[in-house]
């Protein structure tokens, strides 16, 4: 009866109610596109950070991260191993690659510069992170390379070098004692990103162990996960490492940043979503309101055969609901097809975008909405139409029979 | 209170404020109403026969005085009390008719009986069943802005008795009507009443409902100044 009653109130009013359910459906659309936009970017640059260098998580020796040394190395033993299976077994772990890195001198055309000498086996590396595809000038390493490298596009403009040309790089080794070697550029690498275009130097790994007396031993172990995976590898590898000299950080513990921005961004869109939602309340509250005002005679009535305000009050919030659900439902129609339209698209913003992509921000933004921010956004359009029928609730539950039936 | 006697009223006052004073629209009002009576309460506007109809309708509480119904203190009765009180023991015919807008005839008419919890198919029977004894056979699923100014007092003459309400209360019933459908909507009741046993309380100075009443109740500033029974 309650539903019934409440189903034809609103036809009653049929273009109010429409234009009701418009505005709602609009408000919805407009945040799941927003978020579709702000979630295409943010997970885009989570992503490149991940997949072009940095993994999902590393694992290193206590304390490498924030005193990286060579003598804290670690070595592919069988806690280590083990650990690592367990998680490769539960399918948790896309790819692994094991790296050595340290801090060495290079020497160009007459010019050095101090850069970070990472060592990576080319194999692994394919399967874990996208930095291959980065290199823009020759090649990236390969099996069997013997004393190649690899230079970012600025680091190699620094020091002066072309492909083919010689860079020298002096380091110490595993002992102390300097060690130093002559490489051929054979790639350049332009990512957009300062730290790998400057700073970054890459070598084969068991060239750069054999340089250093580092044979059999590195100084991380990087790891490709998927993104709901993240926290329970991280908890595992911790658990399993948990007596062991190890550390294992996530991307943002070792770049905070980046998760701080999105974090606030996101922040900001709550807020955005705060004003929306009381602009959609406030237009059911509007509608729900008058149309109660209208039949407050009627209301009376009903209070006279005997209806109790409980059923008047329930008639009241379910119009709200109605108005609200059909609101939530063509807005999520239409904001899902906004964001996977644009989704296969892309919105090109490449002309205003030259500055932040070395943010890791692809000029080409795919729009994606993260489940909990859809159902959160719908969530609240929908409690935000429940809660606009409190004042006409109120009102109607104040009524009383006699002034009622005489309303005018 | 005796066996035939359905309602109890003693000393009902109710004050309004105006300014710095107090009208009142009741002065200690006593009446009485037998089980089938057919009685019209009539008097000028503002004699309070309305109000007294209010009261006697639990639509509003008396400044002082006692109220009985069927043998219950109905003025003892809790908001959700009365209004259960009133869905199973009295209807209502009001002078707008007040008929639900979205529902159709069989569906107003069904309504009372919905809130009575009474199953789909018996309370659309009994919907037919008392369309058909107003005189509004094939109009049942019209809705009320199809029905004529008459017909739909006839709809809510229907809804009034289909609960079979020991009182049925009705203000001005045939106040929006022409004459004719005036005559015939009184009979109708007074048939009704004749026919079902039950009770009439209609508040009314048209003397077409005086004439179809039992007994005339007349109100003067607050107070009955007569009684005068046919």
């Amino acid at each position: 009866m309650v539903l019934s009653l409440a189903w034809r109130n609103i036809i009653r009013q049929w273009h109010r109610s429409m234009l009701t359910i418009a505005a709602v459906a609009a408000g919805l659309a407009a945040l799941i596109f927003l978020w579709g936009f702000n979630d295409g970017v943010h997970n885009t640059m989570m992503r490149n950070l991940q997949e072009v260098i940095v993994g999902s998580v590393q694992i290193h020796h206590n304390d490498f991260f924030k005193k990286p040394s060579l003598s804290r190395d670690i070595q592919q033993n069988n806690v280590l191993k083990v650990a690592l299976k367990k998680a490769e077994d539960a399918s948790q772990i896309k790819a692994v690659s094991w790296r050595l890195d340290t801090f060495a001198l290079a020497v160009g055309d007459d010019v050095s510069e101090g850069l970070v000498l990472l060592g990576m086996n080319a194999r692994a590396e394919e399967k874990t992170t996208r930095i291959a595809g980065k290199v823009d000038q020759g090649r990236f390493l390969q099996a069997g390379d013997g004393a190649v490298c690899v230079l970012g596009a600025t680091a190699a403009r620094n020091l002066g070098v072309t492909l083919g040309d010689d860079v020298i790089f002096l380091t110490q080794d595993r002992f102390g004692a300097l060690a130093a070697d002559k490489f051929q550029l054979i790639g350049i690498i332009s990512s957009g990103e300062m730290g790998i275009d400057r700073g970054l130097a890459i070598v084969p790994l068991n060239v750069l162990q054999r340089m250093l007396e580092m044979d059999g031993r590195y100084t991380r172990v990087v790891l490709q996960i998927e993104p709901e995976n993240l926290e329970a590898v991280t908890t595992s590898l911790r658990t399993s490492l948990a007596d062991q000299d190890y550390e294992v950080l996530r991307w943002y513990d070792m770049y905070p940043m980046m998760k701080q921005w999105v974090d606030l961004e996101n922040a900001f869109y709550y807020i955005f979503l705060a004003v929306v939602l009381l602009i959609v309340a406030a237009g059911i509250m509007n509608t729900v309101l008058m149309s109660m005002l209208e039949r407050v005679r009627e209301f009376g009535v009903m209070m006279a055969l005997g209806c109790s305000r409980r059923i008047l009050a329930s008639m009241v919030v379910v119009e709200s609901v109605i108005l609200g659900g059909l609101g939530v439902l063509l807005g999520l129609a239409v904001g899902l097809a906004l964001v996977t339209w644009f989704h296969s698209i892309g919105i090109d913003l490449s002309a205003e975008m030259d500055t932040v992509a070395r943010f890791y921000v692809d000029p080409i933004v795919y729009t994606e909405i993260d489940s909990d921010h859809l159902w959160q956004t719908a969530g609240s359009v929908m409690a935000a139409a429940i809660i606009a029928a409190f004042v006409p609730v109120w009102r109607v539950t104040r009524l009383q029979p006699v002034e009622a039936i005489h309303h005018v | 209170m005796s066996e035939d006697m359905l309602l109890q009223a003693t000393g009902l006052c109710k004050y309004y404020h105006s300014g710095d004073s107090d009208i009142a629209a009741l002065d200690h009002v006593d009446f009485q109403l037998k089980k089938g009576a057919f009685t019209v309460l009539s008097g000028r506007s503002g004699s309070g026969k309305t109000t007294l109809l209010n009261m006697i309708g639990l639509l509003d509480n008396p400044d002082a005085g006692s109220l009985h119904i069927a043998g219950e203190d109905v003025l003892a009765l809790a908001t959700s009390a009365r209004a259960n009180f009133r869905l199973q023991r009295i209807g209502f015919v009001f002078q707008a008719y007040n008929l639900i807008r979205v529902l159709s005839a069989r569906e107003n008419v069904a309504y009372v009986l919905q809130l009575r919890g009474m199953p789909k198919k018996e309370r659309l029977n009994i919907a037919d069943r008392w369309l058909s004894e107003v005189g509004l056979d094939g109009l049942e699923n019209r809705r009320p802005d199809q029905l004529s100014g008459g017909q739909q007092q006839r709809v809510a003459v229907a809804r009034a008795l289909a609960c079979e309400p020991a009182l049925v209360l009705a203000d001005e019933p045939t106040a929006n009507l022409d004459s004719q459908h005036g005559e015939s909507l009184m009979h109708l009741m007074r048939d009704l009443n004749e026919r079902c046993k039950m009770t009439f309380l209609i508040a009314s100075h048209d003397p077409v409902a005086m004439a179809a009443a039992l007994q005339c109740v007349y109100m003067q500033d607050g107070q009955i100044v007569s009684r005068d029974t046919v």
